[in-house]
């Protein structure tokens, strides 16, 4: 449905999306997973028409995306930010935003009573947005992409910033949707969403994808290994300096910055050895946790770096 | 068609939203009314050239010419009140003195003392003084005619010489002879004057907030266009701008009795200035990025606009250099075709010049918005 074939944006010095390509199925649910800075926004803002001067060509269903503005009709967009009118209630807000699309005035109105039920916004229907908690607002924000039932829905970090009820039942919202035969995707720099949410995961960092694949599909990556966090008080060369000789295949170094660092051992009897030489090259070990690999493991191992940072 | 309903769509709402704003009323309607009364009350009607022109005479003659120079000053459209005291009030007033016909007699020359009140009509005292040169003409040139016998007699019997000496006023080119004021001229000064602030502070905000908060970007996911979306920026600012003026025309008409000379024609000049500050709001907005920075500018242009353009105080008033000056405003081009219209019995033809002038900016206004248009900071 979905074709992006090497999309490249720079803003100045600074490549925000680097020859990024994708496909998406009809009815696929995609969480694009990448920290700050991976170059998400641009994405969706490229695909939403609103940026431009980039190179690289998008297909939907053949066609180019933005030879036709027609096109827009099918898609719906929810962007990162709580883009609607503060002064205006849930209702009236739903009304002029579906009215900019090809909609008929009277499935408008019918529409916008079942998206407000869909996203629990029913009863405040009739309430100027301002007094929205956050979460509300991150709900109606979402009910405005849907209102036109697009076939290609795109959220941008739909659950920033709201508590963990509200962002349950966004997520639910997107599954939903994406049951009915809608193709999502939705970008996220939190890993514990797109583990439930997705029929598949792609991993961005630098504008680029560096793996793509089902959940299961992804932790292969790192393979039937333990995760050895540690942390302590030593710099980030004497660690690397202390393990050289044992890194290799049964060690691996994930990463390893000042006071913090990450293994994987295929066999967990080395962790001891591991510990030994670290004691030592006298290097003050306060905290070590062992893990079985979660997604948080391959973006590491695929970047270098942990999503938090 | 799907274009324009889109366009008329956002517009609307834009409209709503500025209308919905909680001290909308207060700023458009009660405010400005304020100020209708306060400056109606300072510029009360003059009266420009009332049906009749007063004219008092102190008559302190003991001859027999004091009388018969009043008969030649008397006229239809002059009230001659003659007294024979010096009164205290008047608006204008000649002083006959005790020797008027002596000096007569005596072929000897005299001055007159005339006296106008300061605020009289510029036109009801040109023709009083007109008049009072006729009959200081003709009575003299009948003395030298006739002589000392009695004239009034010698005229009945010889109407012909009745008109024997016409003294014609005229004013010197560009002499103001007609000066607006009173609601006539408070009620569109203040209506220009707040069409600008409104306008240029509920549409700049307008502009600066949606971009901020990525409404604008947000209603470029629609099949709206950018095009498009500017053309409802504008069309919901000029709508503000008309909204402005109706409401205060329509108090004009209903309390102050508002006489706008042509309704139509004063739309018109209306219609084409609300979209010069549409423009000029959309513009603001695209450039600032801070409430306070447009309150401010709004307010400074819109006021120094409504003075120099004549919304207080009538432009037909202030020097000529000052005039020259105001042109800069856009409200003095306005002010000047509402004034056409109420003032000086305009038509079409008299407003072309002020309504081009305003058309020509709002259109240099549009491309410059147009140009610093933008969806994101
Ligand atoms: N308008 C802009 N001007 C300059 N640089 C930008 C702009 N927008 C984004 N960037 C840069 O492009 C990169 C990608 O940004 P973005 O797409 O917002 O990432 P994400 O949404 O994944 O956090 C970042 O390095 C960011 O600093
Ligand atoms: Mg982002």
């Amino acid at each position: 449905m979905l074709e992006i074939k090497n999309l490249t944006k720079s803003y100045g010095d600074v490549v925000a999306l680097d020859r990024f390509s994708l496909d998406l199925k009809k009815g696929e649910v995609l969480g694009l997973l990448g920290p700050n800075g991976a170059g998400k926004t641009t994405l969706i803002s490229i695909l939403a028409g609103t940026l431009r001067d980039f190179t690289g060509t998008v297909t939907f269903e053949g066609r180019n995306l933005f030879s036709d503005r027609t096109l827009k009709n099918r898609i719906g967009i929810v962007p990162q930010d709580m883009a609607f009118y503060d002064d205006l209630n849930a209702m009236d807000n739903l009304l002029f935003w579906g009215g900019l699309y090809d909609v008929p005035r009277a499935d408008l109105k019918r529409r916008a009573v079942e998206i407000l039920d869909l996203v629990e916004l029913a009863g405040r229907a009739k309430e100027p947005v301002k007094n929205f908690s956050g979460g509300m607002k991150r709900r109606l924000n979402t009910a405005i992409g849907l209102l036109h039932k697009p076939d290609l829905l795109l959220l941008d970090e739909p659950t920033v910033g709201i508590d963990v009820q509200a962002k349950v039942s966004i997520l639910d919202i997107i599954r939903n949707v994406g049951a009915a035969g809608t193709a999502v995707i939705f970008t996220t720099h939190q890993l514990a969403e797109v583990e439930t949410t997705c029929s598949r995961i792609a991993i961005m960092d630098h504008g680029r994808i560096l793996a793509q694949g089902t959940f299961d599909e992804l932790i292969r990556i790192v393979g039937e290994r333990d995760i050895v966090e540690i942390a302590g008080d030593f710099a980030a060369g004497a660690f690397s300096e202390a393990l050289r000789d044992m890194a290799g295949a049964d060690v691996e170094l994930l990463s390893v910055a000042d006071n913090l660092a990450s293994l994987a051992v295929s066999d967990s009897g080395r962790i001891p050895r591991v510990m030994d030489r670290l004691f030592q090259n006298k290097l003050a070990v306060t905290d070590l946790k062992i893990q079985t690999p979660g997604l948080e493991t391959v973006f590491l191992k695929l970047t270098g770096r942990s999503l938090r940072d | 068609m799907r274009r324009i309903q889109r366009i008329l769509h956002v517009a609307g709402n834009d409209l709503r939203l500025m209308v919905g704003d909680k001290v909308f009323f207060f700023w458009t309607l009660a405010f400005p009314i304020l100020f209708i009364f306060l400056f109606g009350l300072l510029y009360k009607a003059g009266d420009n050239a009332p049906a009749v022109a007063e004219m008092t005479v102190v008559n302190l003659d003991q001859g027999r010419w004091g009388s018969y120079f009043i008969k030649k000053i008397e006229a239809p459209g002059i009230a001659v009140t003659v007294t024979d005291k010096e009164p205290a009030e008047y608006v204008r007033m000649i002083i006959l003195p005790a020797d008027f016909s002596a000096q007569i007699e005596a072929r000897r020359g005299q001055a007159l003392a005339f006296k106008k009140r300061s605020g009289a009509s510029t036109s009801a005292a040109a023709r009083v003084e007109t008049r009072l040169y006729q009959a200081i003409a003709r009575t003299i040139s009948e003395l030298v005619l006739y002589g000392p016998g009695d004239l009034t007699k010698f005229l009945d019997g010889h109407p012909a010489f009745r008109e024997l000496v016409v003294v014609k006023g005229e004013f010197p080119p560009k002499t103001v002879t007609v000066v607006p004021s009173g609601f006539d001229h408070v009620i569109p000064g203040t209506t220009i004057q707040f069409i600008m602030m409104m306008v240029l502070i509920y549409g700049g905000i307008g502009v600066m907030e949606d971009r901020k908060k990525g409404i604008l970007g947000r209603l470029l996911f629609s099949p709206l266009s950018t095009g498009e979306l500017f053309q409802a920026k504008l069309l919901g600012r000029w709508g503000l701008g008309l909204l402005q003026a109706l409401m205060l025309f329509t108090v004009g008409k209903i309390f102050f009795r508002l006489n706008l000379g042509s309704v139509p024609l004063a739309l018109l000049v209306i219609a084409v200035f609300s979209l010069a500050m549409a423009a000029l709001s959309v513009f603001i907005g695209s450039l600032c990025t801070k409430e306070d920075v447009i309150v401010g500018l709004s307010v400074l242009l819109a006021n120094i606009f409504a003075a120099l353009g004549g919304c207080w105080w009538p432009n037909e008033i202030v020097p000529q250099a000052v005039r020259v000056v105001a042109r800069i405003s856009p409200a003095y081009w306005a002010m000047d075709a509402l004034h056409k219209l109420t003032f000086f019995q305009g038509k079409f033809a008299d407003i072309a010049l002020p309504v081009g002038v305003l058309a020509a900016l709002a259109a240099v206004l549009t491309a410059v918005a147009g140009r610093s248009f933008r969806i994101r900071d």
